[in-house]
C-alpha cells in the first residue's frame, strides 16, 4: 500500500512538473553586440582524425583575419572548436555541448555524413544552420532549411569519375571498389547511374568494412571481371593499400578515387607507385598559382602557421583549402545576413550568396532559396609520382548525369 | 529490537527497509523533480542520457550481475528497440505509449532467440555468440532497405494530445518517469523468486538445477528481461534524438553498458544507478575540465583530445584495480563507516 501511495505521489508530481514548460528564450544564442559564437566539428581523436587539424587549422587562420578585420557586422567570430571523434554517437556529444553548452550560433562544419544526419533533428530544434562535409543526398533531396553545403557532394563526384572514364574511353569495363557505409553507397549509386545515364554499366563492384587494409580479394575479383578502370570510393588509407596490391598483382589497371584521397601524404604512403591516380575533387592542388590559392597563402603566412600548414610539402592542402571554403560561405552568409542577425536572417544571408569568388580554388559559391548546395561540379586531377604532386587533366565541370 | 534487526522474511526482503531508507529516498525524489528548474539545458542533457543509461544497465545487471550471463549484445538490443519505435511510430503512426512497451517486447523477442545458445555455451564462448548477434544486427540495419541504411532513420516527436514532449526538461521528466518505473520493476525482480533463481544460477548452475531450478527456463527469461529493458531504453533514445543510425548502437555501445555495470557494482540495483551515471559523466568530466582550464592552459583541450580514450580506459583499470565491487562497494563502505562510527567494526 505504503509503495503504491509512493508511486503514486511520484507520477502526480512528475506530471506537475511535466506540464510546467520552461521558457529559455530570450536574446539569439550565441550573438552579443560584439560577438557571433560558432563551431566547427571535426574529428581529432576518432578514425578520420587525419582530416581533422587542417579543417580546424583553416577555420583559425580565417577567423584570426576576420577578426583583426573589424570582424563582420562589428561583431567578432569566436570559434569553439569541438573534436566529434566522427562516429554518431561522440558526435551527438560534441553537438549537444556545443549548442547547449557554449550556446553557438551555428554549426560551421561537421565531419562525418552519418554523425551529421545524427545531429540534425538537434540542429533543426535549436534552429541552428548546419553545414555538413560529405553530404549525402538526404541533406539536399529534398533539401533541408537550416542544412547549406558549400561544397561538391560525393553523388555529382562519382558521376563525374564515371563520366570521365566513358568518354576518354567508351568501350571501358569498370569495376568499384567502394566503403559499405553512407560514404561508400553514395559513390556507388552516382557512378551506377553515370554508367546507365552513358550507356555502360558497372560490372563488378566490392564493399569493404571500414579499416580493412587488405584488399587483395577485392583486386582479385576485379581483375577476374576483366575490368581496365576501378572507381574507388576510399579513404586515404585504403587507396594506398590498393595502389600497393596493383604493384603486388603487376596489373596496369586505371584507379580514379575521390576528393578525400588527394592530399600529398598519398605520395609518403604510396611512394612513386602512386603515379598515374586519377581522383575527382572540387579543389585544386594547392601548389597551383591560382589567385584563390595565392590569397589563401598570404593570409595564412600573415595570421596563421604557414610553415606548419600550406608551406609545408607534406601538408594535406586539399582539406585545409575545403575547411577555408566552409567557413568563407559562412562568413559570406554573415554578411548578407545584416547587423540583425538571428537564425531566420542568417539563412536568408546564406541563400543570398551568389557567385561568391572563389578565385579558381574550387567553383564560385552559390546558394538560393531553392538550393541549398553550392555546385554539383569537380575536376579530375591525376598523381605525378615523380613531382609527388597532383595536376589537374580534367578542368571544372558538372556532370550530365541527373541526379535521382 | 525490532527496529535494530530484521526478525522476519518479509522485513527482509522488503523495498524499503527502514526510516533512513524512505526519507533518502524522499530526499532524491524532491531534488529529481527540482533539478531540471535549475539545471541548465546541457546539463539536463547529461541527466537524460545518464537515465536513458539507466535503464539499460538495469536490464544488463539482471542478466550479467544476477544471472551470470556475458552479453555483448546490449548495444545491438537498445538498437532494435531504438529501430522498432522509429518504425512503427513513422510509419505505423503508433503513438509513444504503444511503440514503448513494443520496442520492449520486439527487442525481448529478439533476446529470448539470444539467450538460446546460453543454454550451451557459457563465459567466453557465450560472449563471442552474443558478439555474432551483435554483428548480425548491425550488418541487416546496415543493409536492409526499411532501415535505410548509415544515414539512418528519422523518429516523430511524442506527443500527448496537443501537448508535444520536445525540450531538454520535457524529456528529463519523461526518461526520469521511466527510469524510476525500470528500478522499481527491477528491484521487485531481484527480490523475487526469478531474482533468486537468477542469483542461483550466477553462483553455480548445477547447484541450482539440482534444487530444482529450470535452467533453461531462467536463463532465457533473463535474456528476455535484459533485451525488454535494453529495448525501452533504445525506445526513449530515438524518440529523445529524432534520428537514428546504426553507428549509435555499435559495438562500443555494449562495452560501455558492460563498464556501466562492472563499474557500478555487478549484481545491485544500486550499481547499475551509479555506473550509469559514471560513464555517462566521463566525456561530459572532460568538456567541463578542459573548459575550466583553457585560459590558463589552453594546450591541455589538445592534449586531453589525444588522451580522451586513455583517460576512460584509465578511470575503469584505476576501479577495477582499487574497488572491484564497483561504486556499490565504496557505497557500502561509507554506509558501514557511518553506521558505526566512532568505531571502526
Amino acid at each position: 500500500m505504503k509503495t503504491r501511495i509512493l508511486i503514486g505521489g511520484l507520477a502526480l508530481l512528475s506530471a506537475l512538473l511535466f506540464v510546467a514548460n520552461g521558457a529559455w528564450a530570450g536574446q539569439v544564442r550565441g550573438v552579443t553586440d560584439t560577438e557571433v559564437k560558432i563551431a566547427c566539428l571535426v574529428d581529432l581523436s576518432g578514425p578520420g582524425k587525419y582530416g581533422g587539424p587542417p579543417i580546424a587549422d583553416a577555420f583559425r587562420t580565417y577567423v584570426a583575419w576576420i577578426n583583426d578585420t573589424g570582424g563582420i557586422h562589428g561583431r567578432k567570430i569566436n570559434l569553439i572548436v569541438e573534436d566529434n571523434g566522427i562516429l554518431p554517437n561522440t558526435t551527438m556529444i560534441a553537438a549537444r555541448k556545443v549548442l547547449l553548452k557554449d550556446e553557438v550560433f551555428a554549426l560551421a562544419f561537421n565531419l562525418g555524413s552519418a554523425g551529421s544526419s545524427a545531429i540534425l533533428p538537434l540542429c533543426e530544434q535549436h534552429q541552428a544552420v548546419l553545414m555538413p562535409h560529405g553530404a549525402n543526398k538526404e541533406f539536399f533531396i529534398p533539401g533541408n532549411k537550416w542544412v547549406f553545403v558549400p561544397h561538391t557532394v560525393q553523388y555529382s563526384m562519382a558521376s563525374r569519375a564515371v563520366e570521365y572514364i566513358l568518354e576518354t574511353n567508351p568501350k571501358a569495363r569498370i569495376g568499384m571498389i567502394y566503403q559499405d557505409d553512407g560514404f561508400g553507397k553514395e559513390g556507388l549509386d552516382g557512378a551506377r547511374a553515370a554508367a546507365a545515364y552513358m550507356g555502360s554499366q558497372i560490372v563488378q563492384v566490392a564493399p569493404y568494412r571500414t579499416g580493412t587494409i587488405d584488399f587483395s580479394s577485392h583486386m582479385s575479383a576485379m581483375r577476374d571481371a576483366k575490368v581496365d578502370w576501378i572507381v574507388l570510393w576510399t579513404y586515404l588509407p585504403q587507396s594506398a593499400a590498393i595502389i600497393k596490391q596493383k604493384t603486388v598483382m603487376n596489373w596496369d589497371v586505371k584507379l580514379i578515387s575521390n576528393n578525400t584521397t588527394g592530399v600529398p601524404p598519398l605520395f609518403a604512403l604510396a611512394g612513386a607507385e602512386a603515379d598515374g591516380y586519377m581522383l575527382v575533387t572540387p579543389y585544386a592542388p594547392g601548389w597551383m598559382d591560382l589567385p584563390g590559392i595565392i590569397r589563401i597563402k598570404d593570409l595564412t603566412k600573415k595570421y596563421g602557421d604557414y610553415e606548419k600548414t600550406l608551406g609545408n610539402p607534406s601538408y594535406p592542402d586539399y582539406l585545409y583549402m575545403a575547411g577555408w571554403g566552409y567557413i568563407e560561405a559562412f562568413v559570406q552568409g554573415l554578411r548578407m545576413a545584416g547587423r540583425d542577425l538571428t537564425p531566420e536572417s542568417i539563412v536568408t544571408g546564406l541563400e543570398r550568396v551568389r557567385d561568391f569568388d572563389m578565385g579558381g580554388v574550387s567553383p564560385n559559391i552559390s546558394f538560393s532559396p531553392d538550393s541549398h548546395v553550392s555546385s554539383f561540379s569537380s575536376l579530375v586531377l591525376r598523381a605525378n609520382g615523380e613531382k609527388g604532386r597532383f595536376e589537374i587533366i580534367d578542368p571544372i565541370k558538372e556532370p550530365k548525369t541527373p541526379i535521382q | 529490537m525490532g527496529r535494530k534487526f530484521k526478525t522476519s522474511y518479509q522485513q527482509d526482503s522488503a523495498l524499503f527497509q527502514n526510516l533512513w531508507v524512505k526519507s533518502w529516498l524522499a530526499i532524491a525524489i524532491v531534488v529529481l523533480c527540482v533539478l531540471p528548474f535549475v539545471l541548465k539545458p546541457y546539463e539536463l542533457s547529461i541527466m537524460n542520457g545518464i537515465g536513458i543509461a539507466v535503464i539499460g544497465a538495469l536490464g544488463l545487471n539482471l542478466l550479467t550481475g544476477y544471472t551470470g550471463q556475458i552479453s555483448l549484445c546490449h548495444g545491438a538490443l537498445v538498437g532494435i528497440g531504438a529501430y522498432s519505435t522509429a518504425l512503427l511510430s513513422a510509419n505505423l503512426g503508433l503513438h509513444f505509449l504503444v511503440s514503448l512497451p513494443l520496442s520492449g517486447l520486439m527487442a525481448a523477442a529478439l533476446g529470448l532467440i539470444v539467450g538460446v545458445p546460453s543454454l550451451r555455451l557459457k563465459g567466453l564462448y557465450l560472449a563471442l555468440g552474443t558478439l555474432a548477434f551483435g554483428f548480425i544486427f548491425e550488418y541487416v540495419i546496415l543493409h536492409w532497405n526499411l532501415t535505410q541504411g548509415e544515414m539512418g532513420l528519422a523518429v516523430p516527436r511524442i506527443q500527448f494530445a496537443s501537448f508535444v514532449v520536445e525540450t531538454e526538461r520535457h524529456f528529463y521528466f519523461l526518461i526520469l518517469i521511466t527510469a524510476a518505473l525500470a528500478t522499481l520493476a527491477a528491484k521487485n525482480i531481484a527480490r523475487s523468486k526469478i531474482g533468486r533463481c537468477f542469483v542461483a544460477i550466477c553462483d553455480r548452475d548445477i547447484a541450482a538445477e539440482a534444487m530444482g531450478i529450470s535452467l533453461t527456463k531462467y536463463k532465457i527469461m533473463a535474456f528476455g528481461i535484459s533485451a525488454f529493458y535494453a529495448g525501452l531504453a533504445g525506445c526513449l533514445l530515438a524518440h529523445y534524438q529524432q534520428w537514428i543510425v546504426p553507428g549509435n548502437f555499435d559495438l562500443m555501445l555494449s562495452i560501455s553498458y558492460i563498464a556501466m555495470i562492472i563499474m557500478g557494482g555487478l549484481g545491485t540495483v544500486l550499481g547499475s544507478i551509479l555506473g550509469a551515471g559514471l560513464i555517462t559523466l566521463i566525456p561530459h568530466g572532460i568538456v567541463y575540465l578542459t573548459d575550466a582550464f583553457k585560459d590558463v592552459w589552453p594546450g591541455l583541450s589538445g592534449l586531453i583530445v589525444s588522451f580522451k580514450l586513455g583517460v576512460f580506459g584509465l578511470v575503469i583499470v584505476g576501479t577495477l584495480l582499487f574497488e572491484p565491487r564497483g561504486l556499490f562497494g565504496i557505497y557500502q563502505r561509507i554506509k558501514v563507516y557511518w553506521k558505526t562510527w566512532p568505531f571502526k567494526y
